[in-house]
């Protein structure tokens, strides 16, 4: 298994005594710093407050960021750099035919509550993410397991009903819960690095080190998500000292006040959230692949990113992030060129242009980009209205209704051109070859074979414009100097807060 | 009989408080300045004219945008967004508002309690609330649920007020002599209501037409105002927070606008009271 790298360890033993000597001289030097170094409280600013603590109840991406590798770990874990490496899982192996998945659990690992982690509680926590009620937005990517067999507390058996490539990486954001637990959208019982300390709702969550915890011991004692509504209060906590670091930095404006500054870090990541304006490819005028090639050629999307970014963003040619393996360069496919977005427009029956309305998300960038399109489309004759929507307004009447003509949105996922294979996805785009193609691809025997066929997928989607992919944002953390250790790609809003240090 | 109703303002007497004076002058650059948009603006409001966020100078007097479009042309255009939903808002508010209250005024007992409760709740209400949910029950924000929203929510204050001015004016013995000699009620309301209580209500729809564009401003901060690209100062603010520390003037401008459209009615509309109310005339 190539593309599983080897477990990256999350501290060197070297590391961990040349902090433990550096708290000590602290300590002897000024013991009123003793909380710093190894028992250090890190303030995490965020603007990413769950709903509840449950990951499969609609919780939002906030709980991803504060409970996975931290509160909840799982088979595997999904790394900073996107690789994918055994975590619960001590070693596995796979039969022939790739149906047969047999893990054995590492030993003597504790849930929170004292209970030891069993197979039990493995099956327990896979099915309840599988189950009818949940609302994991992963669910239909383990919909290949037809069995979970437990033959002793060590060992879990998968068998899957068609080979699935991807089954580990899907394992990565199933949670290992305590089957004996009961209530999980207030409380938790995990076997991660921390323990849930307490949640109050509309400000923060704090959790702290958990003293059996099977690996290695975190770089701090205690972690403090601090939550804010709006990206200039959370900048400002920052610059006031309130946090400690900010695990993702919404504007390019507000970097200036960190940039020149010796007291901040600023660190800039790969991120795999994408801004794209989806169409409804299942209504006129949408159904016209020369319609939507011709509108995503009348776009110059590099002025709209340095807009919204200044100099930060990537610009993508499709839905695949440069992070993904199958990435490919596409941004020549339907480069910008008005001339030939008007041709086009001809071609399909619309030399008038015609008239169509965009829902826009009531937040930034939304609305910005929405006037900006207005703006380039009009000059191709083609007239948008923009309907200022509420983001659950998004959920009802676009992910549920397909209600819509067109859409703006930002995908946050790693790995997410699947969607794509999924005729019944709100954006409704239809070509049973690329269906095809992402569905053989999981069912691939090789990495490699993976790859191909996904690489093949992204290019078509691409030729058939499928949706108008405007730009790929740029990922920027930012931390207080005397703060370090903690990821930067944010893939799917994870925050390892486990290797971060203070060194006050 | 309109011999016995107290003296009304007369056109003589307008006292030109210098208040007054600086209200009445800002409003009226206000009204001039969104007349003149729609038929000239310095920019085209959506044309990307600029660098993006490129500070005031001789080209472009606030400066741009993000988008590099012309912020003073925008401004401009927030004034004439910003009159339209306060006259909108304060008509609408005027006419339910001035209906219902006198309604409660002259009916029964147990209907004016029923009115006089319901209108006491809508008040608790805040005003900004109930616009959401009547913008949120229409079929999308647009520049007529913001004024219908904030007009209706408006039209409580106004309802009540013209309810307890119109109650004193039926309590008077001129009145109860009318009804004696068989006056209908319309014509009480024509003859002794409305000509007592419009000096009041004016100074009020004043007020109500500030509040009506902070309204507005926040509808549309929030997103639920007038869509995009119509140039609301709401919109202009929200837009300009995220880059308020590197392009400051963003925020500036615009805020300038609404809070100088705001005084200026809050200073016409105190120098409207004084000449309106007899008790200060005198005392002043």
């Amino acid at each position: 298994m190539s593309a599983f790298a080897a477990g990256t360890g999350r501290t060197s033993l070297s590391v961990l005594k040349a902090t433990t000597a550096a708290v000590l001289l602290l300590a002897a030097a000024a013991p009123a710093l003793a909380a710093d170094g190894a028992d250090a409280t890190i303030a995490i600013g965020s603007l990413y407050e769950p709903q509840n603590l449950d990951n499969t109840a609609g919780a939002g991406q906030g709980i991803n960021e504060a409970f996975n590798g931290n509160v909840y770990e799982a088979l595997f874990r999904l790394n900073d750099d996107g690789t994918v490496s055994p975590s619960l899982v001590k070693d596995y192996k796979v039969s022939d035919d790739g149906l047969t998945y047999t893990f054995t659990l590492q030993p003597g690992v504790t849930f929170h509550s004292g209970d030891p982690l069993t197979s039990a509680d493995v099956k327990w926590s896979i099915e309840r993410v599988t189950s009818a009620d949940s609302k994991s937005s992963r669910k239909n990517s383990l919909k290949p397991i037809a069995s979970i067999e437990t033959p002793d507390d060590a060992t879990v058996v998968v068998k899957l009903s068609s080979r699935s490539i991807s089954l580990p990486y899907n394992l990565s954001y199933v949670w290992v819960i305590n089957d004996a637990a009961k209530d999980l959208q207030t409380a938790e019982d995990g076997t991660g690095p921390y323990a849930l300390d307490g949640w109050q709702r509309g400000s923060q969550l704090a959790v702290k080190r958990f003293d059996k915890y099977w690996g290695p011991k975190p770089e701090n004692g205690e972690v403090v998500f601090k939550y804010f509504t709006e990206a200039t209060a959370l900048n400002n906590a920052l610059l006031t000292g309130a946090v400690d670091v900010i695990t993702s930095v919404q504007s390019p404006d507000s970097l200036a006040q960190f940039k020149d500054n010796p007291d901040f870090t600023v660190a800039e990541g790969k991120s795999t959230t994408k801004l794209i304006l989806a169409y409804n490819d299942r209504v006129a005028p949408f159904d016209n692949v020369k319609v939507r090639k011709a509108l995503a050629r009348a776009v110059d999307k590099k002025k709209l990113l340095e807009a919204v970014w200044g100099d930060y963003g990537t610009l993508i040619g499709s839905f695949v992030p440069p992070t993904d393996p199958w990435y490919v360069d596409l941004t020549k496919v339907d480069a910008y060129d008005p001339e030939s977005a008007k041709e086009l427009l001809k071609e399909a029956g619309y030399p008038d242009g015609f008239t169509f309305t965009i829902d826009t998300p009531n937040y930034d960038p939304h609305p910005l980009a929405a006037q900006f399109l207005q703006g380039e489309l009009a000059k191709v004759g083609v007239k948008v209205n923009i309907n200022v929507i509420t983001p659950n307004e998004w959920y009802t009447k676009i992910y549920k209704a397909h209600d819509f003509q067109a859409t703006l949105q930002e995908h946050v996922n790693h790995r997410d051109i699947v969607f794509y294979g999924n005729p019944d996805f709100y954006w409704g785009y239809d070509n049973p070859k690329v269906a095809e193609l992402i569905k053989a691809s999981e069912e691939a025997a090789t990495v490699d074979e993976q790859t191909e066929k996904l690489k093949e997928a992204n290019v078509q989607i691409a030729e058939d414009a499928a949706s108008n992919w405007l730009y790929l944002y740029p990922q920027i953390v930012v931390s207080k100097t005397s703060v370090s250790g903690y990821p930067v790609n944010g893939l799917n809003s994870q925050f390892f807060a486990y290797g971060i240090k203070k060194a006050d | 009989m309109t011999d016995d109703a107290p003296a009304l303002a007369q056109p003589s007497s307008l006292r030109l408080t210098p208040a007054f004076l600086i209200g009445a002058a800002l409003v009226g650059l206000h009204v001039v300045v969104g007349l003149m948009t729609l038929v000239w603006t310095p920019y085209d409001p959506t044309a990307m004219t600029g660098g993006r966020l490129a500070p005031p100078s001789l080209l472009h007097w606030a400066g741009t945008d993000r988008l590099g479009r012309d912020l003073f042309t925008e401004i401009m255009i927030g004034a004439r967004i910003a009159l339209a939903v306060g006259s909108g808002a304060v008509t609408i508010a005027a006419a339910i508002g001035v209906t219902v209250g006198l309604l409660a005024a002259f009916a029964s007992r147990a209907v004016d309690d029923v009115l006089a409760a319901t209108l006491d709740i809508l008040i608790a209400f805040p005003t900004l609330l109930l616009a959401m949910l009547i913008v949120a029950a229409s079929d999308g924000a647009s520049l007529g649920t913001a004024i219908l929203a904030i007009g209706v929510a408006a039209s409580a204050i106004v309802a009540r007020l013209t309810r307890i001015l119109a109650r004193r004016v039926l309590a008077m013995d001129y009145v109860t002599a009318a009804r004696v000699s068989g006056t209908s009620w319309l014509g009480i309301v024509r003859i002794h209501v409305l000509p007592n209580i419009w000096p009041t209500l004016v100074v009020n729809f004043a007020l109500q037409f500030g509040l009506a564009v902070i309204a507005e401003a926040s509808l549309s901060y929030l997103g639920l105002g007038a869509p995009p690209p119509n140039a609301s100062w709401g919109r202009l603010l929200q837009e300009a927070q995220a880059t308020v520390y590197t392009a400051p003037f963003g925020a500036v401008a615009p805020g300038l606008a609404l809070v100088s459209l705001v005084i200026g009615l809050n200073l016409f509309a105190d120098g409207l009271r004084d000449v309106a109310d007899p008790t200060r005339r005198r005392r002043g």
